[in-house]
């Protein structure tokens, strides 16, 4: 009797540091995928494209051209859906995928102009997939193009999109907010767009806009400008550089604003009118005027060029999304739900016809915080 | 195997708080939508009724549980009868709560890993637990358990604070109104309503007389803990996405994401799942044998765990697939606590006060 618990206590001991044995994988038996990019091939096929890390080519290489190995490798698969596509790309590795530190997810043009909606899925339903990958729109061509482009500053692209985000201002739009976007009621998403440059370099391009009525197809694009405003109105703009011309003679002022918010406001008439509401302050970074912003006479005139002539791109926005691409992706109608969700019970129905006939006025409001370091410019000095 | 009023907090607290975090969200989220918190506090002040009525019941019988108190209430043979629900209902818990949790490691963590191996390996610990501790054990592994449960909690919910977007709560109550919210406010209150395992937890007490507030805290800060969840969830991944979760309490820790540095702390929260699953499992197990232990007047309860280890794991074992879960959960909600949290305790609560009164009748005369 002893002499089987102690068996089976063995048994037991054996059986707990089996268990975390049979999923035992050493990172040696790994590829990490950093970024996938969903293209439709010439073919009408989905292909699937991983950036894999090859972890040898970071840590030899310290100085550039260490080794002279690439800190990655890009493989293509095709398929039937994505995860078929993923089986196929595996069959040319011999570690297996790892998705649990992809960064980013990109679209090819082609495959976005078919429509992405049935593709989801598997994003949010695999249990090693990332819902924090930051999601992105090739334009005028294939997200594979862009995963082999060789970057610049960081080790790999997919890294370096995440922070191109940032660096122009925007807030990363990661999939689960491209998801929210996509389920919610009225809002159609607009996600980030890339385009890579024939001197193999890749160039931000704005915003391309899907319609989640179609199957999240792809309608058309904002170039960077509309995109900063637009982000802006939907709050997703965390800084904004503004140059007008101020005054007769055509030269030029330029605004840093930092500190941008957003006020909307709904009032339901015939026809419904939404008034936009967009304030911002920062610093002047350039002054090519002969005004001097330390006087309040200037100051005025300074900031009230700078407001008018955001105040007219923004109109001009709201205007091109309105008539040109109908499509709500500045999150006007969620605005209404959320704030006036009585009223929207009445406009939901037909919001895609109501849509582009809101009017819509836009007051923008530009604060110089600070005049920068010189008081006027130098050209008035000589 | 006297139990103190913290270590009776702590253990309402641990079993109850991280079952309903990780798997009760997304069912209320796809009824209510963004009000799902709506319906989670009226659940909750559902289940602290339920927690109110079995404490004030178990408080009248003290040193007894229910197997004893309800033969001296309804006779033998009906007072024993009266046992057979909860303990039928009991051992489906315990039976559903290891396979969900054996589900979820094979899932995310193991996947090479036979389910039943990790189904077992829980119920070694489980009977090593139970036998050795019995309920005090338990009650110590609570006391250390539940306090870094809520510490974890706490803490990814803090380093959730930068990924919230407030317009995703929005708008309160219009879209669903309160029927909606009434409906979606019951399945909460059969989570909560768990509580009626406190009918025979009070009898271990060192002083049953101070169980009231202990349970009603102990439910209480399940209530508060499943509603802060919820809230975080809703408004890091609005009531669209996480409607279609399985375990939106787990994504939203993995959503963390801090400086692009903290990032990947679900490890850290699966600890805070195995202690929760461990704790209940260990206590169900201790339950169901030691209330059919006095229910049949056998004198060993721990010979009988040896009967109901084996019940619990060909339960888990025999639920071939995720639908069979849910309509376990259903048989919870629509027979499970009207009977056993609700229907049975009032007939045994008016069968003591109708008894006093007699006595107290009879002794006047």
């Amino acid at each position: 009797m002893n002499r089987t618990i102690r068996l089976s206590l063995v048994v037991l001991l054996l059986l707990t540091v089996t268990t975390g044995c049979w999923n035992l994988r050493e990172p040696d038996q790994l590829a990490f995928i950093l970024a996938a990019g969903l293209d439709l091939n010439e073919e009408g096929k989905l292909e699937i494209t991983s950036q894999i890390a090859v972890p040898a080519a970071i840590s030899s290489g310290q100085s550039p051209g260490g080794s002279g190995k690439k800190s990655f490798v890009v493989v293509s698969g095709t398929g039937k859906n994505v995860m078929d596509a993923g089986t196929n790309l595996q069959t040319q590795l011999p570690r297996s995928l790892f998705y649990a530190h992809r960064q980013s997810i990109l679209i090819g043009e082609r495959l976005a102009r078919k429509g992405l909606g049935s593709l989801t899925d598997m994003f949010i339903r695999n249990p090693k997939s990332e819902m924090r990958s930051s999601i992105l729109v090739v334009k005028d061509g294939l997200a594979k193009d862009v995963l082999a482009i060789e970057p610049l500053f960081d080790p790999y692209i997919s890294t370096m999109l995440v922070r191109e985000q940032v660096a122009v201002g925007l807030k990363p739009y990661y999939y689960r907010q491209f998801l929210a976007d996509a389920l919610c009621q009225a809002t159609q998403p607009i996600l980030p767009a890339v385009s890579v440059l024939p001197t193999k370099r890749y160039i931000y391009s704005g915003a391309a806009i899907l319609n989640k009525d179609d199957n999240l197809k792809l309608v058309g694009y904002l170039n960077p400008k509309e995109s900063f405003l637009a982000s802006w109105i939907i709050g997703r703009q965390n800084s904004l550089t503004v140059t007008a011309p101020v005054g007769a003679g055509g030269d030029e002022i330029t605004l840093n604003a930092k500190s941008l918010s957003k006020e909307l406001q709904f009032v339901m008439q015939d026809p419904p009118s939404m008034y936009v509401m967009l304030k911002g302050a920062g610093f002047i970074v350039e002054n090519n005027t002969k005004l001097n912003p330390a006087k309040d006479r200037d100051l005025n005139k300074i900031e009230h060029a700078l407001s008018l002539s955001t105040q007219e791109a923004v109109q001009a926005l709201v205007e091109k999304v309105q008539k040109q691409y109908k499509a709500d992706v500045l999150g006007f109608g969620e605005y209404i739900h959320r704030e006036h969700p009585y009223q929207w019970k009445e406009l939901r129905s037909d919001w895609t016809t109501l849509f582009p006939r809101l009017r819509v006025t836009v007051k923008v409001e530009l604060k110089v915080k600070d005049p920068g370091q010189t008081n006027s410019s130098i050209d008035s000095m000589l | 195997m006297k139990l103190t009023r913290l270590q009776l907090f702590w253990i309402v607290a641990t079993i109850e708080i991280v079952m309903a975090v990780w798997l009760r969200i997304s069912p209320a989220i796809a009824a209510a939508k963004q009000d799902a918190w709506l319906s989670m506090l009226a659940g909750g002040l559902m289940g602290l009724a339920i927690t109110f009525l079995v404490v004030h019941l178990s408080m009248m019988h003290p040193d007894e549980s229910l197997a004893e108190y309800s033969q001296k209430l309804l006779g033998k043979w009906l007072g024993k009868l009266v046992i057979l629900p909860y303990l039928t209902a009991w051992f489906i818990l315990a039976g559903d709560v290891l396979r969900t949790f054996a589900d979820f490691v094979h899932l995310i963590l193991l996947d090479s890993t036979p389910v039943w191996i990790i189904m077992l390996m829980m119920l070694a610990l489980m009977i090593y637990m139970t036998l050795n501790g019995g309920i005090s054990g338990i009650a110590r592994f609570c006391e250390i358990a539940g306090p870094i449960t809520v510490g974890a909690l706490i803490f990814s919910f803090l380093l959730n604070l930068s990924n919230i977007e407030w317009h995703q709560i929005k708008p309160v109550y219009a879209d669903s109104g309160w029927q909606a919210i009434a409906a979606a406010s019951y399945p909460p209150a059969s989570f909560f309503g768990e509580s009626f395992m406190l009918l025979v937890l009070v009898s271990y007490m060192q002083k049953p007389r101070k169980a009231m507030s202990a349970s009603i805290l102990g439910v209480g800060i399940t209530v508060i803990f499943v509603l802060a969840a919820t809230v975080m969830v809703l408004l890091v991944f609005g009531p669209d996405v996480s409607a279609k979760m399985r375990f939106p309490y787990f994504m939203l820790v993995r959503t963390i994401d801090i400086f692009n540095f903290i990032q990947n702390l679900d490890i850290f929260v699966l600890f805070i799942w195995v202690f929760g699953v461990f704790a209940k499992m260990s206590f169900y197990l201790f339950l169901t044998s030691s209330e059919m232990a006095r229910s049949t007047r056998i004198p060993n309860w721990r010979k009988l765990v040896w009967f109901s280890a084996p019940l619990i794991f060909v339960i888990a074992a025999l639920i071939p697939n995720e639908n069979t879960i849910e309509f376990l959960q259903k048989l919870w909600r629509l027979i499970v606590i009207p009977l056993c949290a609700i229907g049975i305790p009032l007939l045994l609560w008016i069968v003591t006060l109708v008894r006093k009164e007699n006595s107290s009748l009879k002794t006047s005369s």
